[in-house]
């Protein structure tokens, strides 16, 4: 359903100098699933939904929806993406929900009854079919937000694309969205790429998993995969007493990642690599060892973290 | 395409009726120009005037301010949504920017146009002076709307890339102004292409024609074709620029963040 085929995107620096945002990254996606792309901050993940979406042309690669490319075919391509992009409102404000559903319709070629029939029916899914009548200013950020959602899915696409959805929003409005997307996924089909920093969302959501860091895919597969790769590698140390800066070097050195003064996690690829921490720690007295089940806030955490000291390290040599 | 044109006629109908005080303050300075309009023409040149002048002074008014709307309408939508956080919404519409721009435009002369009309029968059945305009005045008018609206695009594009075009407004209004003001018709030589192709300048001397020596649009020679040319050129060259600079917006990643 989704193809996303050598990405690259390359940008030019007010110093003239050209960054490489993005660097051949490639995917797929079939519809009924969900994809949590994840990464850092300036990652690249945004220029990459833009890519997807049509908003920021590649230098390189391509993209197709259901068969279209949209650089090659963006008619037909755009007719199958809806998209909810982080930092915009996506909707207008003075506004109600239903005038903007036959706005948005409208301009992407949906009669006005069918926009009503379908607005009303992806209002009352998400349980705001008395908000219809309200202009979108007066609705609360959540509610903003779903109707945010309901607008991109007023032309029946197939593929949506979810940039932060949940940002800022309440557990109450988070919960729904998230019900409505699992919704919208394995009941109807649509297909979903969603980033989020919220890596619980991600866990709750995703089929797949992709990290990408510094505009490359680190990490990718299916979630469930991506999880028994990590699985009983992870492991929570608490200390007894706070651990000398020597100590604190010599298990960051292996991987450790401190939470506070007396407590930090591992991945550890070797389980009996587990001995040599311990030597490592002598004497500070041990109060807790607990071997982790894997989750993707652990796995992101893990993998960001070697993907920058790899990419240092890389720096090293060729500077 | 039909639901695209209905969906923003039906935008544009909504935001004005559900702030209906700034429809009004609208109504209110059409109305108090179009009246100053009259009574003062009426006070300088007496009751005369009316036959023919003032037809003039207003349709000529009328098409200035409907041009300009079409000249800056596309810049002001492309800043105002994207600072309202909508911008890429309208970019992701299958049928392009450049035509949601093109409805838009088309949706805002049409509803100022009727603004207009209904001002300007008012005025005149408060009056009892009444304009005689032929229904041949529409076609300079539609020419003149579609050059302006090449110019629209021009600015469009300047908005897209360099995110402000309101300073270039200012200073188009001026240039055009001048276009207006100036004999170009009446220039010789190489010189009668400037009358040519600079935007507005044939259809102004066919209006001109029509409306100071009582032509008909059809005897006013080759200012008919010409402003036809130059209506198409305009509206091609605004096209053609701004699908070029929407094509370099995207390349550089900025169809946001304004």
């Amino acid at each position: 359903m989704l193809e996303v085929d050598g990405l690259v995107k390359r940008y030019k620096t007010k110093d003239r100098k050209v960054v490489e945002a993005v660097k051949g990254i490639g995917f797929s996606l079939e519809a009924g699933r969900i994809l949590a792309f994840l990464g850092p901050n300036g990652a690249g993940k945004t220029t990459t939904i833009k890519m997807i979406a049509g908003l920021i042309n590649p230098d390189e690669g391509d993209v197709t929806v259901n068969g279209y490319s949209v650089s090659g075919k963006p008619k037909e391509a755009l007719r199958e993406i809806g998209a909810v992009l982080e930092g915009s409102r996506n909707l207008y404000w003075r506004l109600t929900p239903l005038e903007n559903f036959e706005y948005w319709a409208g301009i992407r070629g949906v009669s006005r009854k069918v926009a009503r029939e379908r607005g009303r029916e992806l209002m009352s899914e998400l349980g705001l079919e008395n908000k219809l009548g309200s202009t979108v200013q007066q609705l609360s950020r959540g509610m903003q937000q779903q109707v945010a959602i309901c607008a991109a899915l007023i032309h029946t696409p197939s593929l949506l694309l979810l940039d932060e959805p949940t940002l800022g929003l309440d557990l109450d409005a988070s919960d729904r969205i998230q019900e409505y997307v699992l919704k919208l996924a394995h009941e109807r089909g649509v297909g979903i790429v969603l980033t989020t920093h919220q890596m619980e969302i991600a866990q709750a959501l995703a089929d797949y998993v992709s990290i990408i860091q510094s505009g490359t895919l680190t990490l990718e597969g299916l979630k469930s995969e991506v999880l028994e790769r990590y699985a009983g590698r992870s492991y929570l140390f608490e200390l007894g007493a706070v651990a000398s800066v020597e100590v604190r070097r010599k298990v960051e050195a292996r991987g450790g990642v401190w939470s506070s003064k007396v407590e930090f996690r591992v991945v550890l690829d070797d389980p009996t690599d587990i001995y040599d921490l311990m030597r490592v720690l002598e004497p500070t007295a041990i109060v807790k060892m607990v071997r982790e089940t894997a989750d993707l806030a652990m796995i992101f955490r893990e993998h960001t973290r070697m993907a920058s000291a790899s990419e240092e390290a890389l720096r090293g040599v060729t500077s | 395409m039909l639901n695209a044109l209905t969906a923003e006629w039906r935008r544009e109908w909504i935001q004005l009726r559900r702030y209906p005080t700034e429809m009004l303050s609208e109504l209110v300075v059409i109305v108090l120009v179009f009246y100053g309009l009259f009574l003062g023409a009426s006070y300088m040149a007496g009751g005369a005037i009316f036959s023919g002048r003032l037809s003039d002074i207003i349709v000529g008014y009328v098409l200035w301010t409907l041009s300009m709307m079409s000249v800056g309408t596309m810049g002001w939508t492309i800043s105002n949504e994207a600072q309202n956080g909508t911008l890429e919404q309208v970019f992701l519409s299958p049928f392009g920017a450049w035509f949601i721009l093109l409805l838009r435009n088309m949706a805002s002369v049409v509803i100022s146009l009727l603004f207009t009309v209904i001002t300007l029968f008012s005025v005149m059945a408060i009056t009892h002076h009444y304009l005689v305009v032929s229904l041949w005045d529409v076609v300079p008018a539609l020419l003149m709307i579609a050059s302006a609206m090449g110019l629209g695009y021009l600015v469009a594009s300047v908005t897209i890339l360099m995110k402000r075009s309101q300073q270039l407004l200012n200073l188009l209004q001026f240039i055009l102004l001048f276009l207006i003001m100036s004999p170009t018709a009446s220039l010789s030589g190489p010189w009668r292409w400037v009358g040519i192709i600079a935007p507005f300048a044939p259809v102004v001397a066919l209006l001109r024609n029509m409306m100071t020596k009582g032509e008909s649009i059809l005897s006013a020679g080759d200012w008919l074709i010409w402003s036809v040319v130059n209506a198409v050129l305009w509206l091609l060259v605004g096209l053609t620029v701004f699908a070029w600079a929407q094509k370099k917006a995207k390349r550089r990643g900025n169809l946001s963040h304004y």
